[in-house]
C-alpha cells in the first residue's frame, strides 16, 4: 500500500444486509447469475446472552501484495501502479483456478467461460471521478472507496457532524 | 378492430438529457435518454429512479441523487429491474388457454382476438348473471393510484362488484385513526436531528424501508437510543440498544405492561394527558389488569429487560415508528403508550404509523372521484368485495355469483392466504384474465394471459406514505414486446362495452393524473425531468399534530375511542373502546388443542429479495436468496434431530410444503418458525399454502361481501401470522 493506492473501506457496524450492493454491481458490470464480485456474509453471534447478526460485504481486497498475482502461472493478474487496483486480463487467463487457491478471501469468481473475473473497483468509474457501484448503492453508507486520505477525510466529516459529547462520553439514562 | 394505442407519444420530452455517456460493463456506452421516475413497488421509500434507455431498452438504472430522502440509492430489487424488464421470460403476447386450468397450455392470439374474447365474456356475464358477477383483483405490486381510479371508471359504468380494503395494514391504520385522527408521518429528516430515542415496532427497515438507515444512524451516532420490538432477530434488532422479542401476537400485552409500569413509576406526561387526552381513566382500568410481570409472562420475556425499555421509552424524547399489522388493538395500545408519555406532535418525537398519502384520496390530495365517476354518467350502487377475504367472497357470493375477474399488479394465488382455497375460487370463474409480466402462479389458472407493462413502461401517481415527497411516474421507454399499458386495456374495454364517450382515444395516463391533482400542485413540477416535489404542508405538515388539534370526535387524543363505539353500533366486530387483552384466532394460548398437534407458530417476513412475489424468478435474486429455508431455533432443531440443510416437511390442516431446508438459528425463539413470504407456489415454498384466512379487526366483515366500507373506520388485514404448523424431518429418498 502507498498513499496513492485505493482501498474499499467497509463499516460492518453500518452494514444492514439490504444486499443492494450485490445487484448494483451486477448492473454496472453486466454480470449474469454466477460470478459475484461482492457478496454480503451473515454471521450469527451470541454475546453475553444477547443474540446478534453481523453482516460483512466482501469483495476483492485489492491486496498490497496480491497472492493471486503471484500464483497466476500466465501473468494474467496485475496491480495498477497509479492506484493499486488489482485487475485480471481474461484473454490471458487459462482457467486453472490457482488464484482461487491462493486467495484467502475467495474473491476470484468463475462464470460460464471458466475465466477468472472479480471486483475491478469500478476503475472506469473511479477514472471519471464517480463512486463505485457498490458505494453509490449503499444506503447505510457503509462502503467508502478511495485512498486512505480520502476515506479518513470522509469519516472525519461524518463524525464531526455528530455530537462529540454524546458520541464519546458516558451517557446517563436520567430523565 | 381495436382502437387502442400500444405505444406512447414521443418520450424524449421527459428526458433529463439525451445522448448520455455512461459506464456499463467496463465500457463507455451512449444512452439515448435518461428519464427520472419513481419506484412504485409498495414500499415506504418510493425511490427517485433514473433509467437509462438505448434503442427503447432499459440498459441501466440508478437512484436519483436529487431526491431529498432516497439520495441516489436504490435497493437490490430496484437495481434488479434491469434484469426484470429485459428478461427473456416475459409474457410477450396475448395467450388463450387451450388445456385445463393449471395445465399451462396456451396458444398465441392477437390483441384484437383477446379484446373480442373479453368483450364476449363480459357481455355474457352481464346478460346471464348481471354486471356484479364481475370484479377486478388489483393490489400493490406496482402500487400507484392512477390505475385504480381509471379502472374504477370502467367498473362504475359497467356496474361491477368493487374491490376494496387491503390485506396489509388497515387494521393497524384503523387503530391509529381512532386514537389520533388523521394519519400523518413526520418525515425522517425532522426527527433525525432531534430525537433522543427511536422505538421501532415490528419493522425491519433493512428489507422494507432501507432509506431509514441514514436517518437512524444520524440519530444514534448523535447518541439517541434505539429500541426494537420484533420476535425475529432482524438486522436492525442487532443494532438496537434493547431488542424486545415477545412471543408472536403478544405485542399488545407487552405494550400494556410497559404502560402499566410507566404510570406506576410516575414517568407519564401528566400535562399532556390532562390537556389533550380523552378517557384516560377508562384506559387505565384496562392497563391495571396487566402488571409488567404478567405481561412478561404472557410474552415470554425477561421482565427486567422490559422494565428497562419502559423507562428508556418514557424518559427520552421518543420517536415511535411502527407498523404492526397484527391487530387494531395492538396499534391502539401503541398509540396510547406514545400519548401516555407525551411523545406526540414534537420534533423530538412523534407517532408514525402510515402517512395518509398511502391512500391519497382520503385526505383529498388525489381527486379519484373525478376520474372514477365521470360527469353525466349514471353510476349504479353495487356491492363491495373485501380483498382480505377475496377467495372466501368469491366462493360465497350468490345473487349474483362472482364469475369474472381480471387480475393485475398482484399475485392472487401466491399472496392470498390458504392457497388451495384461492385455487378453488379461481377455478369456478367463467372468465379469469391475468395481466402479467411473467408466467406466474396466477397465469397457470387464467383463461387469458395478457402481456403486462413493467412500471418503467407506464404512467403512475405515487406519493410516498413515509416521507413527504411526490412524483409522477412516467414511461421511460416504449412497452417491450406486445405489452400494453394497463390503462389502455381498461380504456379499450370501456369503449368495447359501450362507454366510448367516457373513454376518448386521445386520453393518456398523464391526462388522468392531471385531472386528479390538487390545484396547488402543477403536473410539470412533479414530472421528469423535474420532481420530486414536497407535498404542500396542508396534507403533510412538517411536524404533524403539533397544534394538538386532533381530528377525533373529542378533538383530543382518545385513550377511550368514541369513534369505535359509534361504528360498533352499525357493524359487528371488536369495537372495545380501550385496548384490551385480546387473543388471536390461532395461537398456542387461543387454540391449545391445535397447538398440541402443530407446535410451531409460523411467521413470515417480507424478504429483501422481492416485492411480495415479484422478482422470485429473477436469476440475480435467486442467486442471493438460495433455495427455500425455514428458520427454527437451535433448541427446536436439536429436539427434531435437524441439522442445517436437512430437508423438512412443514404442514398443518391446510396444506404441506416439502423439501424446505432447515436453518437452525438464533434469529427466532423457541416454538417459532420463519419462512419468508412471496415464494411462488410452483417454484418455491409459498408460505400461503399454510396460512390461515383469519382477518384482523376491528370490523368483522365475515366473508367480505359488503354494502358499505371505510378503510380507516373498518380496518381489516389478513392475519397471516395466526398460523400454527408442525415441522418434520424428511426421510432420505422420501418424495411424496
Amino acid at each position: 500500500m502507498n498513499t496513492r493506492h485505493k482501498t474499499i473501506y467497509i463499516d460492518a457496524k453500518r452494514c444492514m444486509n439490504c444486499r443492494a450492493c450485490e445487484t448494483a454491481c451486477k448492473v454496472e458490470n453486466e454480470l449474469p447469475a454466477g460470478p459475484r464480485y461482492i457478496m454480503v456474509s451473515e454471521v450469527e453471534l451470541t454475546i453475553d446472552g444477547v443474540d446478534k447478526c453481523e453482516f460483512l460485504p466482501l469483495s476483492c481486497m485489492h491486496c498490497g501484495d496480491p497472492a493471486c498475482m503471484k500464483a497466476c502461472p500466465v501473468g494474467a493478474i496485475s496491480k495498477r501502479a497509479e492506484d493499486g487496483i488489482v485487475l485480471v486480463d481474461k484473454n490471458k487467463c487459462i482457467g486453472c483456478h490457482q488464484c482461487l487457491w491462493a486467495c484467502e478471501f475467495g474473491a476470484p469468481q468463475f462464470g460460464a467461460d471458466n475465466k477468472m473475473e472479480k471486483c475491478n473497483m469500478c476503475y472506469q468509474r473511479l477514472d471519471l471521478g464517480l463512486p463505485t457501484a457498490c458505494e453509490a448503492a449503499c444506503q447505510a453508507e457503509a462502503i467508502i472507496v478511495g485512498t486512505m486520505d480520502q476515506i479518513s477525510r470522509k469519516l472525519r466529516e461524518r463524525y464531526s457532524t455528530s455530537s462529540r459529547e454524546q458520541l464519546f462520553l458516558e451517557k446517563t439514562d436520567k430523565p | 378492430m381495436s382502437s387502442f394505442s400500444r405505444l406512447h407519444e414521443d418520450l424524449d420530452k421527459f428526458a433529463m438529457a439525451t445522448d448520455v455517456p455512461i459506464t456499463l460493463g467496463g465500457k463507455i456506452v451512449i444512452a439515448d435518454r435518461v428519464v427520472k421516475t419513481a419506484c412504485p413497488h409498495n414500499c415506504y421509500d418510493t425511490c427517485g429512479f433514473l433509467a437509462y434507455v438505448k434503442d427503447e431498452k432499459v440498459i441501466k438504472v440508478e437512484g436519483d441523487p436529487d431526491h431529498p430522502i432516497t439520495r441516489g440509492h436504490l435497493c437490490l430489487k430496484g437495481y434488479a429491474n434491469v434484469q426484470k424488464i429485459n428478461s427473456p421470460d416475459r409474457v410477450k403476447y396475448p395467450m388463450l388457454r387451450v388445456g385445463e386450468r393449471g395445465e399451462r397450455k396456451f396458444k398465441r392470439i392477437s390483441w384484437d382476438e383477446a379484446f373480442d374474447w373479453m368483450t364476449e365474456k363480459l357481455t355474457m356475464l352481464r346478460d346471464t348473471y348481471g354486471p356484479e358477477s364481475f370484479c377486478e383483483y388489483l393490489y400493490s405490486g406496482n402500487r400507484e393510484h392512477m390505475i385504480k381510479a381509471a379502472s374504477s371508471r370502467f367498473h362504475n359504468l359497467f356496474g361491477s362488484s368493487k374491490l376494496v380494503g387491503s390485506f396489509c395494514l388497515l387494521s393497524g391504520a384503523a387503530g391509529s385513526y381512532y386514537s389520533i385522527g388523521e394519519q400523518n408521518v413526520m418525515s425522517p429528516e425532522v426527527w433525525a436531528d432531534k430525537t433522543e430515542c427511536i422505538f421501532l415496532i415490528g419493522r425491519n427497515p433493512s428489507f422494507t424501508n432501507p432509506h431509514l438507515y441514514p436517518f437512524l444512524y444520524k440519530a444514534t451516532e448523535r447518541g439517541a437510543k434505539l429500541i426494537v420490538v420484533d420476535p425475529y432477530l432482524t438486522p436492525v434488532g442487532s443494532k438496537a440498544d434493547i431488542h424486545l422479542r415477545p412471543r408472536p401476537t403478544t405485542v399488545l400485552q407487552m405494550i400494556m405492561g410497559m404502560t402499566n409500569y410507566i404510570v406506576a413509576n410516575d414517568l407519564h406526561d401528566k400535562d399532556f394527558i390532562a390537556e389533550h387526552g380523552f378517557g384516560f381513566d377508562e384506559f387505565m382500568e384496562e392497563v391495571r389488569k396487566m402488571p409488567i410481570e404478567r405481561a412478561a409472562q404472557i410474552c415470554d420475556m425477561d421482565v427486567e429487560q422490559l422494565k428497562q425499555a419502559a423507562v428508556m421509552y418514557a424518559t427520552h424524547k421518543t420517536q415511535t415508528e411502527c407498523r404492526y399489522s397484527n391487530g387494531h388493538q395492538t396499534q391502539r395500545a401503541v398509540s396510547c403508550l406514545a400519548a401516555v408519555c407525551g411523545h406526540i406532535g414534537k420534533e423530538t418525537g412523534n407517532l408514525n404509523y402510515i402517512n395518509h398519502m398511502g391512500f391519497p384520496s382520503i385526505p383529498g390530495f388525489m381527486n379519484a372521484a373525478k376520474v372514477a365517476a365521470p360527469e353525466g354518467a349514471t353510476i349504479p350502487k353495487t356491492r363491495l368485495i373485501n380483498i382480505s377475504t377475496f377467495a372466501q367472497a368469491v366462493l360465497a357470493a350468490k345473487d349474483p355469483p362472482i364469475k369474472g375477474c381480471i387480475s393485475y399488479r398482484g399475485g392472487l394465488v401466491s399472496q392470498q392466504p390458504y392457497v388451495s382455497e384461492t385455487i378453488k375460487a379461481v377455478k369456478q370463474l367463467d372468465m379469469y384474465v391475468a395481466i402479467e409480466q411473467f408466467m406466474t402462479d396466477d397465469t397457470d389458472y387464467a383463461d387469458l394471459v395478457l402481456p403486462g407493462c413493467h412500471f418503467l413502461e407506464q404512467y403512475g401517481f405515487h406519493p410516498s406514505y413515509w416521507h413527504s415527497y411526490f412524483q409522477v411516474l412516467v414511461p421511460v421507454c416504449q412497452p417491450y414486446h406486445e405489452a400494453v399499458p394497463d390503462i389502455e386495456i381498461w380504456q379499450e374495454l370501456g369503449r368495447r362495452m359501450g362507454f366510448a364517450e367516457y373513454f376518448p382515444k386521445e386520453d393518456t395516463g398523464l391526462d388522468y393524473i392531471r385531472w386528479m391533482l390538487p390545484d396547488d400542485v402543477k403536473l410539470e413540477e412533479c414530472t421528469s425531468p423535474n420532481g420530486p416535489i414536497r407535498i404542500p404542508e396542508r396534507w403533510c405538515p412538517r411536524v404533524p399534530y403539533a397544534d394538538y388539534n386532533f381530528k377525533t370526535p373529542s378533538g383530543k387524543f382518545e385513550f377511550y375511542a368514541q369513534g369505535m363505539v359509534e361504528r360498533g353500533k352499525k357493524f359487528p366486530g371488536d369495537w372495545n373502546p380501550v385496548p384490551w387483552n385480546m387473543d388471536t384466532d390461532e395461537s398456542p394460548t387461543a387454540t391449545p388443542e391445535l397447538f398440541a398437534k402443530y407446535p410451531f407458530t409460523l411467521i413470515s417476513q417480507h424478504p429483501a429479495f422481492r416485492t411480495h412475489s415479484q422478482g422470485y424468478n429473477l436469476p440475480w435474486i435467486k442467486e442471493i436468496e438460495g433455495p427455500p429455508k425455514v428458520f427454527i431455533n437451535h433448541a427446536d432443531a436439536n429436539a427434531l434431530g435437524l441439522k442445517a440443510g436437512d430437508k423438512v416437511r412443514i404442514a398443518n390442516d391446510r396444506g404441506e410444503l416439502l423439501n424446505v431446508l432447515a436453518a437452525p438459528t438464533v434469529r427466532v425463539r423457541k416454538g417459532v418458525a420463519e419462512l419468508s413470504s412471496g415464494m411462488w407456489v410452483k417454484l418455491g415454498a409459498s408460505v400461503n399454502v399454510l396460512t390461515s384466512q383469519s382477518v384482523g379487526g376491528p370490523r368483522d366483515v365475515g366473508v367480505g361481501i359488503m354494502d358499505e366500507y371505510h378503510p380507516l373506520l373498518d380496518g381489516n388485514t389478513t392475519a397471516y401470522f395466526n398460523t400454527l404448523v408442525k415441522i418434520e424431518k424428511m426421510q432420505k429418498g422420501e418424495k411424496r
